[in-house]
């Protein structure tokens, strides 16, 4: 056999390993694939409309906007509220226009639980998304996904199909900060602040600012031109 | 059966690889507006291909590793000799092999199809069976 004839042998034996190889990995991947449920069962619903409306805007924890902004609207909700849907899907966004894509100001998510025992771990879900800064993600394609109010549909599957779709990285971490005690506490203490602030129902909003004395209850304004004037006044 | 003599195969995988730049260009593009491909018949598979978590990969969207592939597999074909028959060979191997997952994800895990996304499939099954096809018939020869 020539030097050539013998060299093409070696790359033909490396091709059909490379082959073997391939097959290997493809069915590893589809099966490794196949065996992750968890979440995948759950459509969803306005994913792009999320991730359109929220696009360019930076997020820390729950926080939505620019860091170095002065102002910030503070929204205290419970995933599980219709009213609360209703206001993201019609007012919020319009403040988001309007304030917070400027970096004008910045709006913060506090849960306020009022519902029912799902609101807790549903706003723990939110906060440990918020970690791996897809906190307003979670909040707004919760929403937009939102059951009836009276239902259980708050489990494991639905939380994760929301983490998923709002592009949480790590879901592993994301499960074990959700249920963290850290995490609980948290929705615990801004239920409480929401309580001592006034508020009664949900969602109620408030604002801080450098012409305001701390954080200023604003109760539940009508119109997104309400939410408007007082990030105004408090700047 | 006569063999296509190998400048016509990578002549043919070159076109085919610039093809594949311009569908995953378009793809990314789409993607990186928010949207997602516009499906040519209607339908709304390709938003939901694009909206779901297999659209990216470690964050980075899978169309824009489509658009470093074919680039890649581009510079093999207009590359003579046995390096280039060989990672023309194993850079389409590769493709082929994610697109057959992707293609498997689309029907038995998101459960839609994007038009583009099967464009950019069949182009690299193409591409696979001219590289192939290279390396059976010329590796270890003269280029």
């Amino acid at each position: 056999m020539s030097a050539s004839e013998g060299r093409r042998r070696v790359l033909l034996q490396l091709g059909s390993a490379a082959v073997f190889l391939a097959i290997v990995a493809v069915a590893v991947l589809i099966v490794v694939s196949a065996n992750q449920t968890s979440g995948g069962d759950v459509s969803l619903e306005d994913v792009g409309a999320v991730k359109r409306e929220l696009r360019g805007i930076p997020q820390s924890g729950l926080v939505l906007g620019d860091p170095r902004s002065k102002v910030t609207l503070y929204e205290f909700g419970d995933l599980k509220c219709p009213v609360c849907k209703a206001f993201s899907e019609g007012i919020v966004p319009e403040v988001i226009d309007s304030k917070v894509r400027g970096g004008e100001a910045k709006i913060g998510f506090k849960s306020f639980t009022i519902i029912d025992a799902e609101s807790a771990p549903a706003g723990a879900a939110a906060i440990a998304a918020g970690a791996q800064g897809r906190g307003w993600s979670f909040i707004e394609l919760f929403y937009r996904n939102q059951g009836l109010e009276t239902s259980h549909y708050v489990n494991d599957e639905f939380l994760t199909a929301i983490a998923r779709g709002a592009g949480v990285p790590d879901i592993g971490a994301w499960n074990r900060d959700r249920k963290s005690v850290a995490t609980l506490a948290e929705v615990k203490r801004t239920s409480e602040e929401a309580r001592r602030l006034g508020f009664t129902g949900t969602p109620s909003f408030a604002v801080d600012g450098p012409a305001t004395k701390g954080i200023e209850a604003l109760g539940t304004p009508g119109s997104a031109g309400t939410l408007e004037e007082a990030i105004d006044a408090a700047g | 059966m006569k063999l296509p003599a190998e400048a016509t195969l990578r002549m043919v995988a070159t076109f085919v690889a610039a093809f594949g730049i311009g569908v995953a260009t378009y793809i990314t593009i789409a993607d990186s507006g928010g949207g997602a491909p516009a499906c040519i018949a209607g339908g709304s598979g390709c938003q939901t291909v694009a909206d779901s978590i297999y659209s990216h990969l470690l964050g980075v969207n899978i169309a824009v590793l489509g658009i470093v592939g074919y680039a890649l597999l581009l510079v093999a074909a207009l590359l003579r000799g046995d390096t280039a028959r060989m990672a023309g060979f194993g850079l389409s191997l590769v493709g082929f092999g994610y697109s057959v997952y992707l293609t498997y994800l689309e029907l038995f895990k998101i459960e839609a199809i994007c038009q583009w996304c099967v464009a950019s499939a069949v182009l690299m099954t193409v591409l696979f069976g001219l590289n192939a096809l290279r390396m059976l018939a010329y590796v270890g020869r003269p280029a």
